[in-house]
C-alpha cells in the first residue's frame, strides 16, 4: 500500500494545480444527472412511502429519518452543484500590507516549523511572516529569525490558535493576514492567487484548498484525505457560488477589517467556522479559489484523525446550537442552510448508530422495521444509487488535483463509518453542553492502539457473538417446521450486518496499522526550491475564458 | 433576447435528457426486476436447502412421514391412491409450519398433505412459491396450491393487452385463453417444473358460485372456464410440468357444476368443499355431512377420478361439532370410497364469508380432537 517513491520528494504534490474551469457544456451535462437524480429521488419516495411497508410505526419513521436525512442532504448538495462557481482569477494589486501568521505551540516539532518558515520566505509578494510562539523554547525564535519572520512571544492566550492569533492583531497593523496552519508549506505564489479578490470591498476572506502531502504514508491518511478532495473542489466551488464558502483557518486570508468587525478571531472547537459565520453575517462576501498552493498534514494514524473529527463535531455541534441561532436573521437563506447543513454533517454518527443496530433488533427481538420486499427495494433503490454515483463523479471534474484524487474513496467511506461512535460522541456532548478537552492534532503519527477503535471492537464483538448465538439457535431450537421459511430472511439479516462488520474490520485494520507506524518527519523530503508554479503561467490566456453559470 | 432563448433551450435539454436518461434506467429496472426476483429466490432456496441439510435432525418430520414418499414422488403412484391422506391448511403459517405440528401432536399423527392459497398478479409474492413449496416436501409432505385467477393485480406495462381495460376480472377467462397472461402462466409452469416434485393444484376452485370469486359465473360462461382450464393446462404440458397433479374444485352447493368440467384428459383429481357454517349466518343452518357431501359425491364419483375433500370442516355454532367430525371421519371408506384424500380446513381467521371473522380451528377443541382420533381408522 505503501509506495516507495513517496519516501522522497514527490514532484506531482509539489506543483500548482487548480480546480478545472466552469463552462456550460460542463453545467449542461451535469443540469441533466441532477434532474435524473431529482426524478429517481421522487420515484424512490413514491415506492418508500406506502402504507403497506409501515411494520412497526416507531420503527418505521427511525428507518425512514435514516434515509431521507441522507437523500435530503444529498439534494441539497446537488441543488448547490447547480452554482458552481470558478472565481475569475484578480491580480493582486501593488503595495497591500499583508502579514502571515503561523502559531507554535508546545510539542511541535522544530524541524517542521524550519520548512513551513522557509517556505513562508519564499512567497513571492511582499508580506511579513509572524510566528506566534508559546513554546517557551529559544530554538523557535532562533529558526524564526533566521527565515526572517518577526517572533512574537504569545503565552498564555485563551483557545487554540484564535486566542493567540488576537493578541498578534493587536500588535500588528497590515490589513491582510494569512492564518497559516504550521504544518502546510505554501507556494511561492500563495498571496498571488488570494490578494486580487479584496479589491472588492466587500470581500472579508479568500479561502484555498487544502491539499496533503502524507497520504501514502497510511491507511488511514489516505481515507483521511479521501474525505476532503471533494469538499475544497466542487463542494466549495458550490458554496461559492452562494456566497457561503467555508473558512478552514488553515490558509485562509481574512481582512484585518472583517476580523475587527466581528471582535478579532471566533474561539472554540471549530474556531475558524465560528469566525466564516460571524463575517458572514456581518454581510461580508466571502471567496474560494480552488487552487492548490500549499500542501500539509492530514492524520496518519486513527487515534489522531478521531480527535481531529472529535474536536470538529463538537464545535460545529457548537456552532449549529449557538452560532447559527443567534445570526440567523443576518444570514442569506443559502448561508442558512449550508450552515445547517455542516453543523448537522457530525449528525451521521447518530443515524449510523440507529442503522446498524437494525439487523441486531432482528436477529435478537424478530423487530422489523419496514414490510418491504428486498428487491423492490432494491430495484426502487437503484437509480437512486446510479444517478447519486454519477452525480459524485462527474463533479470530479473540479477536484484541484483530479489525476491523483479523483475515485471512489472507499477509503474515505470506510473512515467515516470507523468514527460513528466519534461522532455521536460528539453530537451528544454538544446536546448536554459538556467540553471536551482540547486535543491538538497529531503532527507525527502515534503509537499504541487509539481507545477510539474500542467501540469497534465491541461493535465486531456483538457481530460474532450475535453468528454464534444465531448458529446455535438454527442447529438445536428453531422449530424444524419454521427452518426453511425463516431461512431467507434471517441470512439475510446476516449478510447485511456483514456489510458493516466488514467496514468495522477496516475500521480496526486502520487502528491496527496506526500501531505499527514508523515515527518519520515526512516534511524532510520537500524541497521548498522544487515547488513548481510554473502551472500558473501556462494557464494564463485560458484564464480569460473562465465564466461562471 | 437571443441569450434568454439559448438559456430556456438549455434548461430545456437538461430537463428533456435528464428525464430521458431516469427512463432509460428505469427500463432497465423493470426489464431486470423479475430476472432479480428469480436470482434472490434461488438464493434463498440454496441457502435454505443447505441450512436444513447441515441442520439435519435426528428427529426430523419426513422420517415419519417415509411411508408416503412413493406417493408424493410419482402422480401416477398418487393418482391411484388405496389409502386416504389427509391434510391441512392453517391461515398461521406464513413463516412457520409450527402450528401445523401442533395440530398434528394433538391429532397424534403426521399430515401428508399441506394447502395453501396464492393469487395470480405480478408481484413477488403472486410468482410460483418455490420457497413454500419446498419447505413443505423438506417437512415429508406434498404442497396443495390454490390458485387463484383474480386479474386486477397485472402490472399494465407488463400486459399492454389489459391496460385500457376497467375490469380484467369481466370476462377474464376468456382473456386467459386467448393467451394474454401466457408469460405469467408459463413462467409459473416453468418454475413449478423446476420444484420437480408432484403438487397438487387447484386453479380456479368454486368457479360456479355466483356470489364468491371473480372468475365465477357473474364474470364468466362455463364455456369460458373450460376454455381457459384447458389453455392453462396446454401450457403447463406444453413446457413439461408434468409433476403438477390438476384438481378441478366446483362448489358442490350448486346444481350446476357438471357444467364447468373441463374434461377427464384435462383433470387428474376432483376437489369437493365440504363445509359446515352452522347456523353464523341467515342464509345457513346445520348441516350433516352427508347433508353436504353425499349429492356432489353421488355426482362425481362417477367420474372415475380420485376425490378430495378439499375444505373439510365444521363451525361450532348450531350443533354438535365433534359428532359432525366423528360421523363426517368414519364414514369415509365404506360409504365414500372413491374419497382418497381430506384436507382439513384449519382457518383460525377466514373472513372471506361473512362479515365477521370466522374460526374453523379446532386444535383447542379437545372434544373435535378426541373424535378425529377415534374416528379415523388408522
Amino acid at each position: 500500500m505503501r509506495d516507495q517513491v513517496s519516501k522522497e520528494f514527490k514532484y506531482s504534490y509539489w506543483k500548482y494545480r487548480e480546480a478545472s474551469k466552469v463552462n456550460k457544456r460542463k453545467m449542461l451535462g451535469l443540469s441533466m444527472l441532477i434532474v435524473a437524480g431529482f426524478i429517481s429521488v421522487l420515484f424512490f419516495a413514491e415506492w418508500w412511502f406506502r402504507e403497506e411497508h409501515i411494520n412497526s410505526l416507531p420503527l418505521y419513521l427511525v428507518l425512514t429519518f435514516i434515509f431521507w436525512w441522507g437523500i435530503f442532504r444529498m439534494v441539497i448538495l446537488w441543488v448547490s452543484y447547480i452554482k458552481i462557481t470558478k472565481p475569475a482569477p484578480v491580480p493582486a494589486s501593488e503595495d497591500l500590507r499583508v502579514a502571515i501568521f503561523t502559531t507554535s505551540s508546545p510539542g511541535e516539532p522544530l524541524s517542521m516549523f524550519e520548512k513551513t518558515l522557509e517556505a513562508c520566505a519564499k512567497i513571492t509578494y511582499p508580506h511579513t511572516t509572524y510566528l506566534l510562539d508559546d513554546t517557551r523554547d529559544p530554538r523557535f525564535r532562533e529558526t524564526a529569525e533566521k527565515h526572517g519572520a518577526v517572533w512574537l512571544e504569545l503565552v498564555g492566550f485563551p483557545g487554540a490558535k484564535a486566542g493567540k492569533i488576537n493578541a498578534a492583531l493587536q500588535r500588528t497593523t497590515e490589513d491582510f493576514i494569512l492564518v497559516l496552519d504550521p504544518d502546510h508549506i505554501p507556494f511561492p505564489n500563495f498571496l498571488d492567487e488570494v490578494l486580487g479578490f479584496f479589491k472588492d470591498k466587500k470581500v472579508g476572506y479568500v479561502q484555498v484548498a487544502q491539499a496533503y502531502y502524507n497520504q501514502y504514508r497510511s491507511f488511514t491518511a489516505r481515507g483521511a484525505a479521501e474525505q476532503t478532495y471533494g469538499f475544497y473542489g466542487p463542494t466549495q466551488m458550490a458554496l461559492e457560488g452562494i456566497n457561503c464558502a467555508v473558512a478552514i483557518g488553515a490558509n485562509c486570508t481574512f481582512r484585518r477589517k472583517a476580523l475587527e468587525s466581528i471582535g478579532g478571531h471566533g474561539i472554540g472547537l471549530a474556531e475558524d467556522m465560528v469566525t466564516a459565520i460571524r463575517i458572514h453575517s456581518r454581510g461580508w462576501r466571502s471567496v474560494y479559489n480552488p487552487v492548490v498552493v500549499s500542501r500539509g498534514l492530514v492524520p496518519e494514524d486513527l487515534g489522531s484523525f478521531c480527535k481531529q473529527q472529535l474536536k470538529w463535531a463538537r464545535g460545529v455541534h457548537e456552532v449549529l446550537f449557538a452560532e447559527l441561532p443567534k445570526l440567523w436573521k443576518h444570514l442569506s437563506g443559502w448561508q442558512r442552510l449550508s450552515y445547517f447543513t455542516i453543523g448537522t454533517y457530525y449528525s451521521s454518527g447518530f443515524t449510523m448508530f440507529l442503522f446498524l443496530i437494525i439487523p441486531y433488533l432482528f436477529l435478537w427481538f424478530g423487530w422489523l422495521p419496514a414490510n418491504m420486499e428486498f428487491s423492490s427495494f432494491v430495484i426502487n433503490w437503484t437509480p437512486l444509487a446510479i444517478f447519486g454515483l454519477a452525480i459524485y463523479l462527474y463533479v470530479q471534474n473540479w477536484l484541484c488535483h483530479r489525476e491523483e484524487e479523483r475515485g471512489l474513496h472507499w477509503r474515505g467511506m470506510v473512515l467515516k463509518f470507523a468514527c460513528w461512535p466519534v461522532f455521536l460522541m460528539g453530537f451528544v456532548l454538544a446536546i448536554f453542553n459538556r467540553d471536551i478537552p482540547y486535543i491538538p492534532t497529531a503532527k507525527q503519527a502515534v503509537k499504541g492502539f487509539t481507545p477510539f477503535v474500542r467501540p469497534l471492537f465491541l461493535f465486531a464483538f456483538l457481530f460474532l457473538g450475535t453468528i454464534i448465538y444465531i448458529l446455535i439457535s438454527r442447529k438445536f431450537y428453531t422449530a424444524e417446521a419454521g427452518l426453511f421459511l425463516t431461512s431467507g430472511e434471517i441470512w439475510g439479516m446476516v449478510a447485511f450486518a456483514t456489510i458493516a462488520f466488514i467496514m468495522t474490520i477496516m475500521g480496526i485494520y486502520a487502528a491496527w496499522e496506526s500501531r505499527n507506524l514508523s515515527a518519520e518527519e515526512p516534511w524532510k523530503y520537500i524541497e521548498v526550491n522544487k515547488i513548481d508554479i510554473s502551472g500558473k503561467h501556462h494557464k494564463t490566456k485560458e484564464r480569460k475564458e473562465v465564466t461562471s453559470v | 433576447m437571443k441569450t434568454i432563448f439559448f438559456r430556456i433551450f438549455l434548461v430545456l435539454t437538461a430537463i428533456v435528457v435528464g428525464i430521458a436518461i431516469f427512463m432509460l434506467i428505469s427500463y432497465a429496472g423493470d426489464k431486470s426486476k423479475g430476472p432479480f426476483e428469480d436470482f434472490l429466490t434461488s438464493i434463498n432456496l440454496g441457502i435454505a436447502s443447505m441450512e436444513n441439510d447441515l441442520v439435519a435432525r435426528e428427529d426430523r418430520r419426513s422420517k415419519d412421514l417415509e411411508w408416503f414418499d412413493r406417493y408424493r414422488n410419482s402422480p401416477a403412484v398418487l393418482n391411484t391412491a388405496d389409502t386416504i391422506f389427509y391434510g391441512i391448511y392453517d391461515d398461521r403459517s406464513s413463516t412457520s409450519f409450527e402450528n401445523i405440528v401442533r395440530v398434528e401432536d394433538s391429532l397424534d399423527m403426521h399430515l401428508p398433505i399441506i394447502s395453501f392459497y396464492t393469487a395470480w398478479g405480478s408481484k413477488k409474492e403472486q410468482q410460483f412459491p418455490a420457497i413454500k413449496a419446498q419447505a413443505i416436501y423438506q417437512l415429508g409432505s406434498m404442497p396443495m396450491i390454490t390458485w387463484e385467477p383474480w386479474l386486477d393485480d397485472f402490472d399494465p406495462a407488463e400486459f399492454p393487452q389489459i391496460a385500457q381495460k376497467m375490469n380484467n376480472n369481466e370476462e377474464g377467462l376468456q382473456l386467459i385463453s386467448n393467451g394474454v397472461f401466457d408469460p405469467y402462466i408459463v413462467k409459473w409452469a416453468l418454475a413449478a417444473k423446476k420444484f420437480r416434485h408432484p403438487l397438487f393444484l387447484r386453479f380456479g376452485h368454486e368457479m360456479n358460485d355466483p356470489y364468491r370469486y371473480p372468475w365465477g359465473p357473474h364474470n364468466n360462461a362455463p364455456e369460458d372456464y373450460i376454455a381457459a382450464w384447458k389453455h392453462v393446462v396446454t401450457k403447463f404440458r406444453e413446457v413439461g410440468a408434468s409433476n403438477v397433479v390438476w384438481m378441478w374444485s366446483p362448489h358442490i352447493a350448486y346444481e350446476n357444476a357438471r357444467e364447468y368440467y373441463p374434461g377427464h384428459e384435462y383433470v387428474d383429481w376432483i376437489g369437493l368443499t365440504t363445509l359446515n357454517y352452522g347456523t353464523v349466518a341467515p342464509w345457513s343452518k346445520w348441516w350433516t355431512f352427508d347433508e353436504v357431501f353425499e349429492k356432489g359425491y353421488n355426482e362425481f364419483s362417477q367420474y372415475d377420478k380420485p376425490i378430495m375433500i378439499s375444505e373439510f370442516g365444521s363451525l361450532e355454532v348450531g350443533g354438535d361439532r365433534a359428532q359432525w367430525y366423528a360421523d363426517a371421519l368414519s364414514s369415509l371408506p365404506e360409504q365414500y370410497p372413491a374419497v382418497k384424500a381430506l384436507i382439513y380446513f384449519h382457518a383460525a381467521g377466514d373472513n372471506t364469508t361473512t362479515y365477521k371473522v370466522l374460526d374453523w380451528s379446532f386444535v383447542d377443541d379437545e372434544e373435535v380432537v378426541e373424535a378425529i382420533k377415534s374416528s379415523i381408522q388408522k
